[in-house]
């Protein structure tokens, strides 16, 4: 299978006042096309610094980080803000859906940002993910109306609108309850079947590792090895 | 194109709802807006207003719109507001004809008015010389009676006007006494003091008719200078050419007597310098308490202004009393007795007693003043009529004098009650010239009669040795006998109707005055100072004042056109002072908005770093993000700018057709009226939305400064 993100050596160092604070050490890592990974890892071992390399959200220090074929570290400021809205979708921790648009309207958003479809058919389009996502009646309401999950729901429809190659999300579950959780997880999973999208996730919950393919898992920003999700279980006590 | 005109859709929703969700801050940048709009709309419409009626005033009145005078002058030419500064130092022009000629060939030109304005002191009568000049007559008419039953009639007449004169003299010790109370004994001369007690004595007035031209004399010569009511006028003019002036400034209107015929001397007071300066004060007084009562809405006793007045009504009897002879004296006795219901004989006790009004009995006293007292009183000092003798200091220094009949008053429509388009006066041209030092056609021939009388005759400077020094023998002018050139010049002024004793010379100069009639030739092709020009299209002042320059060089004259504005001098400039106000505070008000909408969009985008990181993060542009922050601070603009606008519409509309009431006279004249009707203009909407969206866009660079420096990297940020 025709790998959609390949990550070669990928260092990352940010500069705080005079020091150097390295984030990523030297990363390397494919994911391939309908994968459904999961990025494992305490916190600052890197999880987000990888994602956000992957996400064009901010490019290398050194090594290529090539997304749909493309080296971000090639491509301008705006190409990479292009990359992000025609291939991939964001799901974040705490939802950041813009609060005083509808949910229908948080949806559509990045449709309006590409500017292909037009109204029915964005309009359409919408319709069937809230659907998809169990939302159908709330078209019409406040993100501040609906709960954490109905929330999450609405940010995978919106990360998904577009029918990005690729959706990223970042600790997706870190603010909802575990049952919740498990059902955005179940959702995300079907789509990924249904749908062919790929899913690259960061975690630290065993629970949630449990639905992904596989398991990749960082420490102090090295990739220390890619397991199955029952060998993640397995071992417990990750090293720190 | 839909699809962007879709994000268009989708920047402008999200900046309508941001605007909703932060109300607060909304309301408070909208505010600010909003009062800039309102100021910008009523303030500048206001002063658009003002400065448009103001014109009508200064263009109607005596400025034109255009003034032009000689570009050699020293100073500026300013026809307005010049109050007692003293004349610009102007070059004349020497050929009025040459400079109408020129000014008529620039087209948008339609009638040019000569002008000359200067200011002169003028004595207005002495009531004692008023009634001496009576009482003379009345023995003159004794000793010339034919018929017993004129005989008759001229002695109560000389009784009657004996009373008069001695009701004077008393009135004269009575000030005497208190100027001793008040000052040191030795400032006043004993002389006088023992004249003014012989004229009040039984003895003098038994004597009286034993030699009653000396005992007149006695009067006029130390009774008369001692009597001070004759105050000195300053008078501001325009000699001008009467008709044109009529026609060019057609809000002039004749207020009483007639206008001055053409080629004839005159002059014509402005109705508003004949109330206030020449109306007998007491009488001025109660106009303005009544004024100030019925349409100003103040009472007696509550305004200091009015209070002041009633109080000098009271202490300042004695102008009334002086122009009482022995039968008005009765007549006031009855009448104020009568009215006031009092035993009272002391007729100035009276006087003052009736003039203490309050607001209760004002209007009754006020219309009893004028049905019952002021037939019988002269209110004014100068009458339509009279002569007036003006002296006025020439330009090269020495004095001279000019006698011209006053025809009558008159008034600009619209402005009657503003003292500044009331302020000047108008004169015949050829007297204007005299007064200025010019010659006159009339003069020159005088003077031309008196050169051939005294053998004098012009020399040229290279001749000059050889005619004082040369040999050629002439006839000494000296040893023909030696003239004595009179001049009779009149004090003050003094009634033709009343001038039966005067000497001869004055009665000629008088009559002379009043019939001579100058050929229009003489007004036309002399000195002028400046001329008025009134255009076809008031809309092209520059151009015109560029294309009359032009003429005036081709014409080979030195022309200098200034535009109406810059004629009214300090007045035409205070609108411009308005302006300035105006705008600084607009200018502050703006800064203040810039400042605190800078402020608060700053806030809001530091709150919503989150969502903009998202917007990035999901694809949007940094331009979508400046677009979205733009289009608040716009939609904010627009629609509170647009309220303040509205408002200021609506505000001026309203007020447009109730109109400002002027306060004062003043603003009669910036009014243009009784009332000022604002109207809006179409500029001034444009430019409160112009001024509005510079505000608001400026407003919102930094915050969107900051905005595009978010990353979507701060969107995956969690605060904890």
């Amino acid at each position: 299978m025709k790998a959609i993100v390949s990550v070669r050596e990928a260092v990352k160092n940010y500069i705080l006042g005079n020091v150097v604070v390295p984030a990523l050490r030297g990363v390397t890592l494919d994911v391939v096309e309908g994968d459904f990974l999961a990025i494992a890892g305490p916190s600052g071992s890197g999880k987000t610094t990888l994602l956000n390399l992957i996400g064009c959200v901010d490019t290398p220090t050194s090594g290529t980080v090539e997304v749909a074929g493309k080296d971000t570290r090639q491509l301008s400021e705006r190409e990479l803000t292009d990359l992000r809205l025609h291939t991939i979708g964001f799901i974040f921790q705490s939802f950041n859906l813009v609060s005083v648009l509808t949910v229908f309207q948080n949806i559509e958003l990045p449709l309006l940002l590409q500017r292909k479809l037009n109204g029915p058919e964005r309009a359409q389009r919408v319709a069937a993910l809230l659907e998809r996502v169990g939302l159908r009646e709330y078209g019409a309401h406040r993100p501040s109306e609906l709960s954490g999950g109905q929330r999450q729901r609405v940010a995978i429809a919106r990360a998904l609108v577009t029918r990005p190659q690729l959706v990223l999300a970042d600790e997706p579950t870190a603010n909802l309850d575990s049952v919740t959780g498990a059902h955005i997880l179940d959702l995300m999973r079907e789509l990924n079947r249904t749908e062919k999208t790929t899913f690259i996730f960061s975690t630290h919950d065993q629970s949630v590792m449990a639905h992904a393919n596989a398991v990749v898992r960082l420490a102090d920003g090295k990739l220390v090895d890619r397991v199955t999700p029952a060998q993640a279980a397995a071992e417990t006590g990750l090293p720190a | 194109m839909r699809a962007w005109l879709a994000t268009l859709g989708v920047v402008a929703q999200i900046a309508f709802r941001n605007l909703f969700a932060s109300r607060l801050k909304t309301i408070i940048v909208g505010g600010i807006i909003f009062f800039g709009g309102l100021l910008v709309v009523a303030g500048n419409s206001l002063l658009d207003s003002v400065v448009a009626s103001m014109s009508r005033s200064v263009i109607g009145s005596v400025a034109g719109h255009i003034q032009v005078y000689n570009a050699k002058s020293k100073d500026t030419l300013e026809v307005m507001g010049r109050m007692m500064m003293g004349d610009p130092d102007l070059s004349q022009l020497d050929d009025f004809a040459k400079v109408r000629a020129s000014l008529l060939k620039v087209e948008n030109v339609k009638s040019v008015v000569p002008m000359g304005i200067s200011g002169a002191l003028v004595t207005s009568g002495n009531t004692i010389d008023l009634a001496l000049e009576k009482l003379r007559n009345a023995v003159n008419a004794r000793r010339d009676a034919k018929t017993d039953g004129e005989r008759a009639q001229a002695e109560l007449q000389v009784a009657s006007e004996k009373g008069h004169v001695r009701q004077i003299v008393s009135v004269l010790q009575g000030d005497l006494k208190n100027a001793k109370a008040v000052l040191d004994e030795r400032t006043i001369d004993p002389a006088d003091g023992a004249a003014v007690n012989r004229a009040a004595s039984d003895a003098f007035w038994q004597d009286f008719d034993k030699e009653p031209f000396e005992a007149l004399e006695f009067l006029e010569n130390r009774i008369a200078s001692q009597a001070a009511d004759a105050d000195l006028l300053f008078l501001n003019y325009i000699g001008t050419d009467f008709q044109a002036f009529q026609k060019s400034f057609d809000r002039m209107k004749i207020v009483e007597g007639t206008m001055v015929p053409a080629g004839k001397r005159g002059f014509l007071f402005a109705k508003h310098v004949y109330e206030e300066q020449l109306k007998l004060k007491a009488a001025r007084r109660l106009d303005q308490i009544k004024e100030g009562t019925e349409n100003e809405g103040e009472t007696i006793a509550t305004d200091p202004d009015l209070k002041r007045m009633v109080r000098e009504n009271v202490s300042q009897v004695r102008e009334i009393l002086l122009q009482l002879d022995a039968a008005k004296t009765v007549d006031f006795r009855a009448k104020l007795q009568r009215e006031l219901a009092s035993q009272e004989t002391d007729v100035g006790k009276l006087l003052a007693a009736f003039f203490q009004t309050d607001d209760h009995n004002f209007r009754g006293r006020h219309d009893f003043f004028y049905k019952e007292l002021a037939p019988s009183l002269e209110l004014y000092r100068v009458r339509i009529g009279d002569v007036l003798t003006i002296k006025a200091f020439t330009r090269s220094g020495y004095v001279q004098s000019v006698n011209v009949p006053v025809y009558g008053t008159f008034e600009f429509q619209g402005l009657e009650k503003s003292t500044l388009a009331g302020a000047l006066n108008l004169m015949d041209m050829v007297s204007f010239r005299e007064l200025y030092g010019f010659m006159s056609g009339e003069k020159l021939a005088e003077i031309q009669a008196l050169q051939k009388a005294a053998g004098a005759h012009d020399v040229s400077r290279e001749n000059a040795e050889a005619e004082l020094f040369g040999s050629k023998a002439t006839d000494a002018p000296a040893a023909k006998a030696p003239r004595r050139i009179e001049a009779t010049t009149t004090p003050g002024v003094a009634p033709v109707m009343h001038d039966l004793g005067e000497s001869l010379g004055g009665k000629l100069q008088r009559e002379e005055a009043r019939s001579r009639v100058f050929p229009s030739d003489e007004v036309e092709r002399g000195v002028v100072l400046n001329a008025a020009v009134i255009l076809k299209n008031p809309k092209k002042i520059k151009e015109t004042i560029v294309a009359i320059e032009a003429q005036g060089k081709q014409d080979g004259l030195t022309l200098k056109a200034i535009d109406w504005q810059a004629a009214a001098g300090l007045i035409g400039q205070f609108v411009n002072v308005i302006r300035i106000v105006l705008y600084v505070a607009i200018l502050i008000i703006f800064l203040i908005a810039l400042v605190i909408i800078n402020n608060a969009l700053v806030m809001a985008t530091l709150e919503r770093v989150k969502e903009i990181g998202t917007l990035r993060a999901i694809g949007a542009q940094r331009r979508f993000i400046l677009a979205m922050l733009v289009v608040e601070s716009i939609v904010v603009g627009f629609i509170f700018g647009g309220l303040g606008a509205g408002l200021g519409v609506l505000l001026v509309t309203v007020v447009g057709k109730i109109g400002i009431p002027a306060k004062s006279d003043v603003w009669f004249f910036f009014f243009s009226g009784p009332r000022l009707y604002p109207f809006i203009g179409t500029s001034n909407i444009v430019a409160a939305f112009a001024i509005v969206l510079l505000v608001s866009a400026f407003s919102s660079f930094y915050p969107a400064w900051i905005a595009m420096r978010v990353t979507p990297r701060q969107a995956m940020q969690e605060e904890e």
